[in-house]
């Protein structure tokens, strides 16, 4: 009984002592779910630029129905999965990585077939796309490693002494890390 | 000798506490000093040329402090032309920090078989009027072509036209005084701390010592090297203390011929 008195107080003697940790904690954790709202807006903000995208290829490219369908399709898919920062687990990350991972797969063969149709290269519209397209790509990555770098300074954080020992009591949880996947990896190449 | 060896370990540990900073980032380049806005590693310009270009964008600058790099290389050092543009962006600091006002201008020459490239990387504060579908038009329409003639001041020369044509209106020039005043006072306060901590230290030594011979010389090596960021004149009048922290975020276009 003695024994579980004396750590009793020496955790709460813990928490007092580094209060400045908990807010710490709470701080570090703010910068993540930002963060995430910066990776979700980049994400966002491809799949605004799709429809466009889609209707000057089809002026075009009236026989590659297929490709397009299926890129109107995932891009369906991908903006129906949204992540709240609470939950940033590592099978809720792998989902909508998975489902970005598609849409990006169907993107690259959208852009493949320009190749066929010369009039479509040179349409300035689409060149214009295709430009908006490789800088939200870009946009992405960079949110994305931010976001993985403070995912890392967040975890190591709650995983440090003392933090540790009351970080899972508070419900601080370790966040998950965007994975490179294979496809996802591969970013569109847009050739100019 | 024990306080000789002493002094050797303070040595490093100083050495140690401000080289961190140096060796942090090593595959990009470092700007040239004085800074400058022209930085033509690979040498594409002739000298009249980089004069030219570094009065206009420096005058640029003066007026709105937007801060438009020119920076050429002649390898990538393996990286995607975009992110080696972005690198730059953020490790130079270009553009006012808040502001994020900083654009750069990249170009990897086309050697023997290789290709030319270029990119345009625009900070976070100018994407919205330098947007990546306008920026990928400059480079097609207006850099390209002289590029494929090797006229590489006659593209960079239209570019920045181009961009500055597109900005007009945009940022002006108030709080340049803010953004080097700043630094100044943070180098006097941190050579006041330095001196006071060196004191501390080698005051202590010379207890030891009875007045030993090591407390002058030790006292000068340890002056930090505030270079890069503090205001220096140039070579051309003006005072141009070089990138601002501003901050990129994947925004621009390139291309390649």
């Amino acid at each position: 009984m003695r024994n579980i008195k004396i750590l009793f107080s020496v955790i709460l003697l813990g928490a007092i002592f580094s209060g400045c940790g908990y807010n710490t904690m709470v701080e570090k954790q703010e910068a993540v779910a930002s963060q995430w709202g910066n990776v979700q807006n980049a994400y966002q903000r491809r799949a605004d630029l799709i429809p466009n995208l889609v209707a000057t290829v089809k002026g075009y490219a009236e026989h590659e129905q297929e490709t397009l369908t299926k890129v109107t399709e995932a891009r369906a898919k991908a903006t129906q999965i949204t992540i709240d920062p609470e939950n940033l687990t590592d099978e809720n990350i792998r989902e909508y990585q998975q489902a970005q991972a598609e849409l990006s797969a169907a993107l690259s063969r959208l852009l493949l077939i320009q190749e066929n149709y010369p009039e479509l290269k040179a349409n300035q519209n689409f060149l214009a796309l295709q430009d908006e397209l490789a800088g939200t790509e870009n946009r992405i990555a960079v949110e994305r490693n931010r976001f993985n770098q403070l995912v890392k300074e967040y975890n190591a954080y709650i995983r440090k002494f003392p933090q540790i020992i009351y970080a899972g009591l508070f419900g601080f949880k370790p966040k998950a890390y965007f994975q490179a996947v294979e496809e996802a990896q591969t970013a569109i190449k847009v050739q100019f | 000798m024990k306080i000789l060896s002493k002094i050797k370990h303070r040595f490093w540990l100083f050495i140690l506490f401000f080289g961190v900073a140096a060796v942090y980032a090593q595959d990009i380049p470092k700007p040239m000093y004085p800074p400058c806005l022209v930085n033509d590693f690979a040498r594409l310009f002739s000298p009249e040329e980089t004069r030219a270009l570094e009065q206009k964008l420096r005058a640029y600058h003066d007026s709105t402090s937007t801060q438009i790099y020119v920076v050429t290389v002649n390898d990538l050092e393996g990286y995607a032309v975009s992110d080696y543009a972005f690198k730059i962006g953020e490790e130079w600091g270009v553009g006012q920090k808040g502001k994020d006002n900083g654009a750069v201008i990249l170009i990897k020459p086309k050697v023997g078989n290789s290709r030319g490239q270029v990119f345009i990387a625009t900070g976070y504060g100018l994407e919205a009027r330098l947007n990546d579908a306008y920026v990928g038009r400059i480079v097609r329409d207006r850099m390209i072509p002289y590029f494929r003639e090797n006229d590489y001041f006659g593209g960079v020369n239209a570019a920045v036209d181009a961009i500055i044509e597109r900005l007009s209106g945009e940022f002006d020039a108030d709080e340049q005084q803010d953004n080097e005043g700043i630094p100044i006072g943070l180098i006097v306060v941190s050579v006041i701390g330095l001196i006071v901590i060196l004191r501390l230290i080698f005051g202590n030594n010379r207890h030891i010592n009875n007045g030993g011979s090591n407390r002058g010389g030790g006292r000068f090596i340890f002056f930090p090297p505030f270079g890069g960021g503090s205001n220096r004149t140039g070579g051309f009048g003006g005072t141009f203390g070089g990138g601002g922290g501003g901050r990129f975020g994947g925004g621009g276009a390139g291309g390649s011929w």
